[in-house]
This record gives structure tokens, C-alpha cells and sequence, in this order.
């Protein structure tokens, strides 16, 4: 949603409001505005992260309780009880958050249902602060916020802002990295995106914005207790990111307003309400997964040309990176690699040098993914080591072996379909990003110059592999082909010392095999050190500069294709006469 | 139930006209009066409904009876509800909406505590008269909240009557008391224990009980062990006090058990596992909705009874909702009639010289000073199993 | 004292292991974990209640009625809720359609049922209240009962092998010729029948209550996140610590804090051992 123009009318139309209706819809937009505040928020965990919160509601609860504590028990200032709030929810959403590195979905979804839980039962139970059943007044502002209209107005300033800070959010690295934890987890590990890291970030933010929305939630309420913190308002924000769209800001937008008018509009099904809520849901996860915002995706009706033809134009790569000569290597030594009693990798000794084309062949289970995967730090092995030069590359952590130049492509693409082609190859730099998460949400200089330089890369990369006209296109739209070379336009944006290729040509046409052959030569003259590991022979022999073959874990020979081809074992247990 | 919106019949509505036009001097102005517009907002479905149902039937006939008359000054009574849900956000958005853009000139409810807590400061900032149905203590403050006037006792009332028939009637030393763990039981359980042990009772167990917890067997032993000689409870749940007498009689614990309203809800005779377990509970009621020992009702609630008898039912509900919801709408056309206007500052001035005002439900005296309006006496403790046409036998030791 | 804490603990974590037993079977069938599982049991006691006390069934006919028709529910989730999500089982949609359909059960069931506990008929009459009335050992029956069952059909029957094998590795048993959609089908109609039989055994206890759906959502899961996915003897055995952990708790701190304190024991149980404390850890992702 890159243009500015429905937000903009949304707006427009939200401040001219009290022209011309009365103090209800005052109520009922400042509601909306602030139930946004938190929605946003929770947008970028659930919608763009795609973590599923359900139990959000428990930092409402925080952040209103805390700035009604502050204000009637310590008279403090509202607008700091606020932001009390605010860094409350945003602690309280760290610890809310947190259990997702370690749990599996439903099992997330379960505990923050018990956070929830637990946060309204503290609030009962604690008298002598909370107020317990009978609850406390909330924090009352001041002239000109005291009125109807000039809360309202308050309300949409801060929803305004945090409509601002959350799209540029989406439109960061930060935003593109959320949604590859999403959608392609083991990808975004390999393009050095820390899962933990980004998490607590995220979850920070979004804590604090629900914490704020809690102390606007108080005032608007005049009243708290704790049974306004319903289970059904929490599922009310979750649908309305699911109604608005996954990965979308305008689509929740549009979708919190929905909610919060329905029930006003459509009075005669107040008791039916939570019961339409349901099966609003259910309609939209088996009929429009997509939401509102991919109703509202024009760009991407638009029929693709159905003769397209990939041309890599590999004279490019220089342009993109030139590594220049000696390098150091990466040393397989003695690598044991055993699942229970099966030994995938039984003793292997190989090198991968910088500025060759290295392949490995071999048998179906004879090892070759299994010895990607050790590289890239997927697997971890039991004797041998891994080296890169003379640092042991280290145990268990994939998402660091790009810092050190280490990129690869994967056996089964792992893209993310909803994202455009550009973003998804974009994702490839974005350790090389320099900007911290507010100055992207506040579009500072230098995330504005990541932003430029990482989109150049990216370009740059897509016509490297000849995909540059079908950037702005969806992912999912590609055909299986295609989105082999965005694997690789994804991995030569890092600009990669080594690059490891698993059976990059599985599905390839004839033609588009050869012409990956002359890329992936290219990108080895560029400097890069690539690791082939491939099925289709003639491939390996035309490009490689050194093979090696595996049996069942252990080298069965090695050597330039000629003595490969020659070789008599080798020939039997896999090639063939 | 589908009460948002609702109004008049158009057949009352054509007597009525009929009726203005046969007067002369209404024919005259040509115009229809304005209506006297009431909010009524209360939870008509989910949880806790039922109150609200009972107050509605009163509300409706109430306004039935006067428009049927003439309204007041040839001004008919509109009422307009919303439906709450006993949620305190839909109530926030009702309260406005019948506030600025239906333009009420009083409102009534809503009735479930954590609503009106939030709805309170609304209705005094645009100083809308309100008569409030709810016990919560803190609820009325003539300073902060002027327009505000309790129609309904305090929960202060309702732990009174149940500590005075407990001290002075059962004449007992010892107490247990329980409640559940919702909002109201614990509020309910902290006030009721502080007020026993300041009147000198001993408090010997009290305890905060998870309603869906489904075998209370540990803290009635606890209460038995303890020497309590009366169970006090504050719990709202049919299902926690169906436990609680269940429990009574497989202790073989022969101890009465005291509290709130809720213990004569019609459910608890399907959950008892014997109708005797229901014996010996007796519950917060009125004297107007007791039969006293001769076995009827005072004079005033037997007339309504008999006039009401087949129009709406009563044996499903409790006789003091629906003379509550009378009441309410009575108070408010009697202040628009002597006062000859709608405005508010008329008709709180109104209610505020009001001395033991003659409710069907109880008496009402207001003052500048004091909002909270309810004849204490007018409170007492009724037989819970004992329900006819939705009144009670008092409990026995009252005279 | 203590008798009537293990009493009512047992009971009511029989029920919450039943629950966690349904979790398991759905879940084998089609890797989806389904937010209908609490949902099954409370309308057990609902239909119980609904056909016994209020239509005047027999018992018998009536929890035969009851079962059946929380199989038909578990039917309808598969083809409504996880069915159509099975494609995308990476986008975990199946928690956003069964927890939309869970709902929609709950709403219905308050609106038309009633948002108070209603009666639950006594369904033998043995036992006066105490320790050992049937409402504390009419779960536990259930459970064993269950458990039994399920190991017969597992390793005696055809049909059971057959729901082991869908279980263990799907494509294969698809290469076999397994009916694969059949047998999820049945397996679903099976998991709804014993949620079901949950909420119809502990009906005496819990009643037939609306808000019991989600009660048991929560604690019947977490016997499955303590005794790992998919294996139900873990399930039974949390489940009973569960039931007797909640009636002490309850009795030791009170109503509130005793909520509290299995949401926290919970919580922290799952972050020390996310695969439960008998569970196994899960396979290979790249």
C-alpha cells in the first residue's frame, strides 16, 4: 500500500468529524482511534510477524491500570501516567511475547490466553491497589482534552502517529524481516535475521503501544474494572488484523473501524455479536485468507505475460560485487554427522575455495543436503569440524553465517509468496542495514539511505539473474522456475563470499539450465566460492572446477570432472555407463 | 427480546391522540408534545439478564398505565433501550448514545455494577437526571455525581439486613462468610466481613470461591470445623449455591444460610439434588414483596399483583424488579408533572425534596445531601424457597 | 478434608485428561491442534442435560444421543474448520478457523441453551454426596474406560492400525492405499464422541454450562502440554495432577489465586520443557 491517498481521505474524513455529529460519535471514534493505537501494534506481531497473540488484551489491562494507579493514588500527570503505561505494556509484552522462541503455535496462542487470564485475576484479586472488584476511576485530562470532541481528537493524533510509525515499520527491513520469520523461517535464518532479536524488538514496540492505548482506554472509560477487559475484545483486535490482512497497515486499519462500528450500527445483533465475530472469521480464513487488503491489491490483478523468459545477464555480476582475489577457504574436516544410529555424514574431508566452482554429487541419502546443511549451520556434527579459514564456523547458529559472507538457496524454494519479488530478494542484505527499529519508524536519515541502497542491490541482483521486470510482482505468482533464480538473486544480494546451491536446477528447462550454468560461472569469477550440489551431471561437469562424490556419507572420489568421469566406482554406483 | 429503539405502540399512541384531540384546549396548539424521552440501558441478554427482564416488564407497564392517560400534560413517556450485555464498553457507547443523539431527559439503569461505575461520570457531565439500580457503594456522591439518585438499597442496606437478622433474629455469634471470585463477590465478601466483625460477630472462616469450582465440600467442612453457626454467602452463581446447600446436607449440617438475593433464583430448585436442601436459606427481600405471616402481601403490591395477573408473567422472576422498574418510570413522570417541565435541573430539584416517597417497591427520601434514598427498613430477609408470582414469605422472626 | 480435595481433583482431571485425549486424537489425524476440543466437552453436558432432563430420554438412549451428536460436531469441524486449512498447515490457520468455530459453538450454546448452569440429571444414584458419590468416580471411569478402549482400537483393530499409520507418516499410508480423508474424518467423529463422553461423565460435577467450553479449552490442553503431543498416557497422568494440583490450590489460596497459580504453573512447566515433560523433541525442519 504504498500510496498515501486512503490514508489520507481516512483522515481528512476523521477530522472532520465533530463538524458535523454529535458527542456519541465523538465516543465512538475516540474508541476506535484508540483501540487502533493498539491494534497497530499488535498488527506488526500477528499480521506482519505472524504470532498469534490472541491474549493481547492483557497489556490494555496493564497499561490502564497502571496510569489510573498513577493518577489517583500518586496524582501524577496523565499524559506521564500515559507513557507509564506505555513501558509497562512494553516490558509486559516482552514477557507475554517471549514464549514464542521456544513454543510452537498453538501452544503460544495457549499461554498468552493464560496471561491474559492471570493479568484480570491479579487485578481482582489485589485490592488494595487495583481497586480490586470495584476497580478505579481513570486518569481525566485536562482542558482541551476534557470534552467529547477534544478527546476525540487527541485520540486521532495518536492514532495518526502510530498509523505513521508502524507503516514505516512494514516498509523497513524490519517490517521485510518480520514477515520472512512468518512465512520462510529457515530462509530468514540463512540471510542472518535473528528470530530473537527481532522478536523482542517488535514486541517492545508493541507492548508500549497497547500500554498507551490502555490509558486512553481508561479515560475514555472514566471507569475501570476488570471485567471491561473481555476475552471478546481480545479476539475483537485479533480479527480485525485477520478481516483487514496479513501484512497489510491499511487492510487492519479499515478492519478496526469495521468492528468498531458494527456493533453500533447493527444494534438488533448486539446479543449475536461476538457469535457474527466468529463466523466472520471463519469466513474470512476459508474464503479470503487474503483479507480486505487483498481486495483492495490492484497492482497485483494484473496478468503476467505467459511467454516470459529468464536471461540472466551475468556480465552484471561485477557490478554488483567483485571479490578480488585470494580468499580464504572453507574446510570440511573429518565431519561426522549421525542422526540416532544412521551416520548421514560419515568422515568427510572437503574444500570449498574461494573463486571456485566446487560440485558435490552423489546417490539419493548419500549426504549432500545433509553437508549444506552442516556448512550453513542447520545441523550440528558430532566429530569434525567446519572451518572458514581458520574459524570454526559455529555450532547451531545458521542466522550468523551471513555476517560471514555465507549464502544458499534451498531444495524446495523458500520464498515469501505474499511479499513482491523485490522485497524478497531485498531480504538477502539485511544485515547490511544500518538503521535501528525507531529510526525506521520515524523514517531518520539513515534508515531512508538503507532503504535506497538495499532496494539498488536488490535491483541490481534481479537483472544479474534477468527478473528485474517482474520486481513489483507478488512471489506467489511466479512460476517454480523463476523463483529458483530469486533464491539466487536473494543470496548474490548479501553479496555472499560463498555461495551454497542446493540442486539449483531441479525443474529447470534445458535452456534455463544452461543458462544457469553461465551465471553461476560467473559469480565464481566474481571471486565467490560456490558449493553445486546437483543431480544433473552435465551441469557439474560443464562448470565445476573440482567434484566431489559421496556415498553413503563417505567420499567416494574426488577430483576434476575429467578423473571423476573416468572413475570406475563412481561410474557404477552412480553414473552409469 | 429485541429492545433497542423501542417505542410506543402505534395503537397507544392513536388513543392518546384521540384522547388530546376530544380536549379542546390541546387542539388548539396543533403540534403533538414533545415526548419525555427515557434511557433505559441494562443487560436484556447474556449473563445476569434476568434482573434486567423483571425490570423491563415493570418499565413497560408502567409507561403502558400512564400514556394510557394521557401522559403527563398531554407529553407521552418514550422509552428507549440499549442493550448493554453487562459489558461496561457497550455500556460507555449507550449512555452516550442516548445522551447526544437520542437526547433522553432521564435515564434509568444501567443495573450491572462495573457498567454503572463507568456510565456514572458520563450522565453527570451532561448532568442527565439518572436513577441508578445498582448496590455498589461508591456509586452515589451528591457532590461529584448531583444528577444521580439511588433507587435500589446500597449494598451497605443489604449487608445491614443480613447482619441484623443474623445478630438480632438468629441471634448468633459465630458467622462464616463466603462469596465468589467476580468483580461484585469479592467487593462484597471484603465489605460484608469488615461490617461483621465492627458490629462484634466472629468472623470464624470467610473465603473467595471460584464459581465453576465444582465440589465446595472442603470449605464447608472448614466452616463446620471452625463452630460457624451461619453461612453468610454473597456468591451471584445459581450453580456455587446449589453446591453450597448440596454440601450443607451431606455434612449433615444443620446451619441456615444467609445473603444476597440470588439464593431464591428459581435455577437452585432444579440443582439442589433434594427440593428439602433448599430449606433453611434465606435471602436478601422487601416487605413490600414479602407475604407477611398472614400469608399476603401488603396492600399496595397485592393490587398491583391482582392487576398485572395474566398480562406478563411472574412466576418466572422476582416481584421487586418489576416493582423496581415501576417505580423508576413513576418517579420520573411525577417530577416532569409538578414541576411542569423536562428540564433537569427541575427534575432533580424535584426528587431532591422528596420524603418517604410511597414506591410499590419500597420508600424514597432524597435530599440535597443525601442521593442514596432507599428505607432501610423497607429491607429484609426472605424464605428463599418460598417464591409465588415472584414474592416470598418473610423469613421466620420477623413480625 | 483431604478426601474430598482427591475426590473432586480426580474427577475433575479425569475430565481434563478426556479433554486432552481429544486434543490428541485430533491432532494425530491431521497435525492440527483444534480449539473445538473444550468446546466438545461442554456440549456433552449441555446435550446430556438437554435430552435426559429436559426431553425426558431414558439415560441410556440419551447419552448415546449426547456422544453422537458431539461426534457430529467433531465431524463438522474437520470439514468446515480443518479440512480446507490443511494445504497451509505452515500458516497455522487452523488455529484462527477452529478457534472462529469454537465461538460460534459457545455463543450459539449461550444464546439458545442459557448463560446459566443448568441441572445435570443424576445418572445412576449412588453415593450421597460424599467422597465417594458417583460424580467423583464417574470421570475417572470414563477415563480408564476411554483409555482402554483406545488401546484395543489401536492394536486390535484394523481401523485402528490404520488411524496409527495416517498418524505416523501420512504419505506413506496414502501410497498404501489408505482412505486417508475417511479415516481424519472418523478420527475427528471419534475425538468429538469422547470430548463429548467427558462433559456427559463429569456433567454431575461441571453441569451443563455454556462457559465450561472454554474452561476445558484451557485445562484440558494443558494435560497435553505436560504429558507431550500425541501421547495419551502423558495426557492421563497430567491430567490428574492437573485436577488435584487446581481442588488444592482452590482450597489452599482461594478462588483467585488459585487461578493464578495453574495459569503460572503452566506457563512456566511449558517454557522449561516445551515438548511437555514426556514428550519428544520435534524432527527436522531444513
Amino acid at each position: 500500500m504504498r500510496s498515501l491517498l486512503p490514508y489520507a481521505l481516512i483522515f481528512v474524513a476523521a477530522l472532520l468529524l465533530p463538524l458535523f455529529a454529535n458527542d456519541y460519535w465523538a465516543v465512538i471514534g475516540a474508541r476506535a482511534a484508540v483501540y487502533w493505537v493498539l491494534v497497530a501494534g499488535l498488527n506488526l506481531v500477528v499480521g506482519y510477524g505472524g504470532q498469534l497473540a490472541i491474549g493481547w488484551v492483557a497489556l490494555l489491562t496493564l497499561g490502564s491500570y497502571t496510569a489510573s494507579i498513577l493518577v489517583a493514588r500518586f496524582n501524577l500527570d496523565p499524559f506521564v501516567a500515559y507513557a507509564a503505561g506505555g513501558v509497562v505494556g512494553a516490558l509486559a509484552g516482552v514477557v507475554v511475547g517471549l514464549p514464542a522462541l521456544r513454543l510452537r503455535t498453538f501452544y503460544f496462542a495457549m499461554t498468552t490466553l493464560g496471561f491474559a487470564t492471570i493479568v484480570t485475576q491479579v487485578a481482582l484479586a489485589w485490592q488494595s491497589v487495583t481497586g480490586g472488584g470495584i476497580g478505579l476511576p481513570g486518569p481525566l485530562l485536562a482542558a482541551p482534552f476534557d470534552s467529547a470532541w477534544g478527546f476525540y481528537l487527541l485520540c486521532l493524533g495518536f492514532a495518526a502517529i502510530v498509523t505513521w510509525m508502524t507503516a514505516n515499520v512494514a516498509a523497513s527491513r524490519y517490517g521485510r524481516s518480520l514477515v520472512a520469520i512468518r512465512d520462510a523461517e529457515v530462509a530468514a535464518e540463512a540471510t542472518g535475521i535473528s528470530k530473537a532479536r527481532l522478536l523482542v524488538i517488535v514486541f517492545l514496540f508493541s507492548g508500549f503501544t497497547a500500554g498507551v492505548a490502555g490509558g486512553l482506554f481508561a479515560t475514555l472509560q472514566s471507569y475501570i474494572t476488570p471485567e471491561a477487559f473481555s476475552f471478546d475484545l481480545s479476539v475483537t483486535f485479533f480479527i480485525a488484523i485477520l478481516v483487514g490482512g496479513r501484512g497489510s497497515i491499511l487492510g487492519p486499519l479499515i478492519g478496526n473501524i469495521v468492528l468498531t462500528l458494527l456493533p453500533e450500527v447493527a444494534a438488533p445483533l448486539v446479543a449475536w455479536s461476538t457469535f457474527l465475530y466468529a463466523v466472520l472469521l471463519l469466513a474470512i480464513v476459508l474464503l479470503m485468507p487474503g483479507g480486505i487488503a487483498a481486495v483492495l491489491d490492484f497492482s497485483n490483478r494484473k496478468p503476467l505475460a505467459s511467454d516470459r523468459s529468464i536471461v540472466p545477464a551475468p556480465e552484471r555480476v561485477r557490478a554488483l560485487f567483485d571479490h578480488g582475489p585470494v580468499r580464504d577457504n572453507i574446510v570440511l574436516s573429518k565431519v561426522v554427522l549421525a542422526f540416532g544410529g544412521v551416520r548421514a555424514i560419515d568422515g568427510l574431508d572437503m574444500t570449498i575455495r574461494a573463486g571456485e566452482v566446487h560440485g558435490l554429487i552423489g546417490p539419493n541419502g548419500s549426504g549432500k543436503t545433509t553437508t549444506l546443511n552442516v556448512i550453513s549451520g542447520y545441523y550440528t556434527p558430532q566429530e569434525g569440524e567446519a572451518f572458514l579459514g581458520t574459524r570454526v564456523l559455529p555450532h547451531g547458529v545458521p542466522q550468523a553465517r551471513s555476517a560471514l559472507g555465507i549464502a544458499r538457496t534451498f531444495q524446495t524454494p523458500r520464498v515469501i509468496g505474499e511479499a513482491s519479488v523485490l522485497q524478497n530478494v531485498m531480504i538477502g542484505a539485511t544485515i547490511d542495514g544500518r538503521a535501528s527499529f525507531m529510526e525506521a519508524a520515524l523514517t531518520l536519515p539513515r534508515h531512508r539511505s538503507d532503504e535506497r541502497r538495499l532496494t539498488a542491490r536488490a535491483m541490481a541482483a534481479l537483472e544479474v539473474v534477468g527478473l528485474a521486470p517482474l520486481a513489483a510482482v507478488r512471489a506467489d505468482r511466479l512460476q517454480h522456475s523463476e523463483l529458483r533464480f530469486v533464491e539466487i538473486a536473494r543470496a548474490l544480494t548479501g553479496r555472499p563470499a560463498f555461495l551454497l546451491l542446493d540442486e539449483p536446477a531441479a525443474g529447470l528447462s534445458t535452456e534455463e539450465i544452461q543458462r544457469l550454468g553461465i551465471l553461476i560461472k560467473a559469480v565464481a569469477e566474481a571471486g565467490t566460492g560456490v558449493l553445486l550440489v546437483e543431480h544433473h551431471a552435465d551441469l557439474i561437469f560443464d562448470i565445476c572446477d573440482h567434484v566431489t562424490v559421496l556415498n553413503l556419507g563417505r567420499e567416494l572420489a574426488a577430483g576434476t570432472p575429467a578423473d571423476i568421469r573416468a572413475h570406475k566406482e563412481v561410474v557404477s554406483a552412480y553414473l552409469g555407463a | 427480546m429485541s429492545p433497542k429503539g423501542s417505542t410506543l405502540t402505534r395503537r397507544t399512541l392513536v388513543r392518546a391522540s384521540a384522547a388530546a384531540l376530544a380536549l379542546p384546549a390541546i387542539a388548539r396548539h396543533g403540534l403533538a408534545a414533545e415526548p419525555i424521552r427515557i434511557g433505559w440501558l441494562a443487560t436484556f441478554t447474556g449473563p445476569l439478564s434476568s434482573p434486567t427482564i423483571g425490570f423491563d416488564r415493570g418499565v413497560k407497564w408502567a409507561v403502558e398505565q400512564i400514556n394510557d392517560k394521557g401522559g403527563v400534560d398531554g407529553r407521552l413517556l418514550e422509552v428507549i433501550s440499549r442493550d448493554t450485555q453487562g459489558d461496561p464498553t457497550k455500556a460507555v457507547n449507550a449512555t452516550q448514545d442516548v445522551i447526544s443523539r437520542q437526547k433522553v431527559h432521564a435515564i434509568f439503569g444501567p443495573v450491572n455494577s462495573g457498567e454503572l461505575l463507568a456510565t456514572t461520570p458520563i450522565m453527570a457531565r451532561a448532568k442527565v437526571p439518572s436513577l441508578v439500580a445498582g448496590v455498589v457503594n461508591s456509586l452515589i456522591d451528591p457532590v461529584k455525581f448531583p444528577n444521580a439518585f439511588r433507587v435500589t438499597p446500597s449494598n451497605h442496606q443489604w449487608d445491614g439486613a443480613v447482619l441484623n437478622y443474623c445478630q438480632n433474629i438468629l441471634k448468633v455469634k459465630k458467622v462464616a462468610i463466603t462469596a465468589d471470585a467476580t468483580g461484585y463477590g469479592t467487593s462484597a465478601h471484603d465489605d460484608s466481613v469488615a461490617n461483621f466483625k465492627a458490629a462484634g460477630l466472629e468472623v470464624v472462616y470467610d473465603a473467595v470461591i471460584d464459581p465453576a469450582q465444582p465440589d465446595i465440600t472442603p470449605d464447608m467442612l472448614r466452616s463446620k470445623n471452625a463452630g460457624a453457626e451461619v453461612m453468610v454467602s454473597w456468591t451471584v452463581s445459581s450453580g456455587m449455591a446449589a453446591r453450597m446447600m448440596n454440601a450443607r446436607a451431606a455434612l449433615n449440617w444443620d446451619v441456615p444460610i444467609v445473603g444476597h438475593p440470588a439464593l431464591g433464583t428459581g435455577e437452585i430448585g432444579k440443582l439442589v439434588n433434594k427440593p428439602e436442601y433448599w430449606d433453611k436459606v434465606y435471602q436478601v427481600g422487601y416487605r413490600s414483596c414479602s407475604y407477611g405471616p398472614d400469608g399476603k402481601l401488603p396492600k399496595a403490591s397485592q393490587e398491583f399483583v391482582d392487576s398485572v395477573r395474566g398480562k406478563f408473567p411472574l412466576q418466572d422472576t422476582s416481584l421487586w424488579w418489576i416493582a423496581s422498574g415501576v417505580d423508576a418510570m413513576r418517579l420520573i413522570a411525577e417530577a416532569v408533572a409538578k414541576t411542569g417541565s423536562s428540564d433537569s435541573d427541575k427534575i432533580i430539584g424535584y426528587w431532591n425534596t422528596l420524603q418517604m416517597w410511597p414506591g410499590l417497591y419500597g420508600h424514597y427520601s432524597f435530599s440535597p445531601t443525601e442521593h442514596n434514598g432507599f428505607l432501610g427498613s423497607d429491607v429484609v430477609m426472605s424464605k428463599a424457597n418460598t417464591a409465588r408470582e415472584g414474592a416470598f414469605d418473610l423469613a421466620p422472626g420477623y413480625v | 478434608m483431604l478426601a474430598a480435595i482427591l475426590a473432586a481433583g480426580l474427577a475433575v482431571g479425569a475430565t481434563y485428561a478426556l479433554i486432552g485425549i481429544t486434543y490428541n486424537i485430533m491432532f494425530s489425524a491431521s497435525r492440527v491442534m483444534s480449539f473445538t476440543a473444550g468446546q466438545l466437552g461442554m456440549l456433552g453436558g449441555v446435550l446430556g442435560s438437554l435430552f435426559i432432563s429436559r426431553l425426558g430420554v431414558p439415560i441410556l438412549p440419551g447419552m448415546v444421543l449426547a456422544l453422537a451428536g458431539c461426534a457430529l460436531i467433531g465431524l463438522v469441524t474437520e470439514i468446515v474448520a480443518v479440512r480446507p486449512v490443511l494445504k497451509a498447515l505452515d500458516q497455522h490457520l487452523y488455529v484462527l478457523s477452529t478457534l472462529g468455530f469454537a465461538l460460534m459453538i459457545q455463543t450459539f450454546t449461550a444464546i439458545e441453551w442459557s448463560t446459566e448452569p443448568q441441572p445435570f440429571p443424576r445418572l445412576i444414584g449412588i453415593g450421597e454426596g460424599g467422597p465417594w458419590d458417583e460424580k467423583f468416580w464417574l470421570p475417572v471411569v470414563a477415563c480408564i474406560a476411554t483409555i482402554i478402549g483406545l488401546e484395543l482400537l489401536y492394536r486390535r483393530t484394523l481401523v485402528g492400525r490404520a488411524f496409527l499409520a495416517i498418524a505416523e507418516d501420512n504419505f506413506a499410508a496414502r501410497a498404501l492405499g489408505l482412505p486417508e480423508r475417511n479415516l481424519r474424518m472418523a478420527s475427528f467423529a471419534l475425538a468429538g464422541a469422547v470430548g463429548g463422553l467427558a462433559g456427559f461423565a463429569g456433567g454431575e460435577l461441571l453441569l451443563a454450562f455454556f462457559a465450561n467450553g472454554a474452561t476445558l479449552n484451557f485445562l484440558g490442553f494443558v494435560p497435553v502440554a505436560l504429558g507431550g503431543l500425541g501421547n495419551n498416557r502423558g495426557a492421563v497422568i497430567g491430567g490428574l495432577a492437573l485436577g488435584v494440583f487446581q481442588q488444592a490450590a482452590n482450597f489452599l489460596m482461594g478462588g483467585v489465586f488459585a487461578g493464578v497459580a495453574v495459569f503460572a504453573v503452566f506457563i512456566i512447566v511449558l517454557l522449561v520443557a516445551p515438548q511437555g515433560l514426556f514428550g519428544s523433541p520435534p524432527a527436522r525442519r531444513v
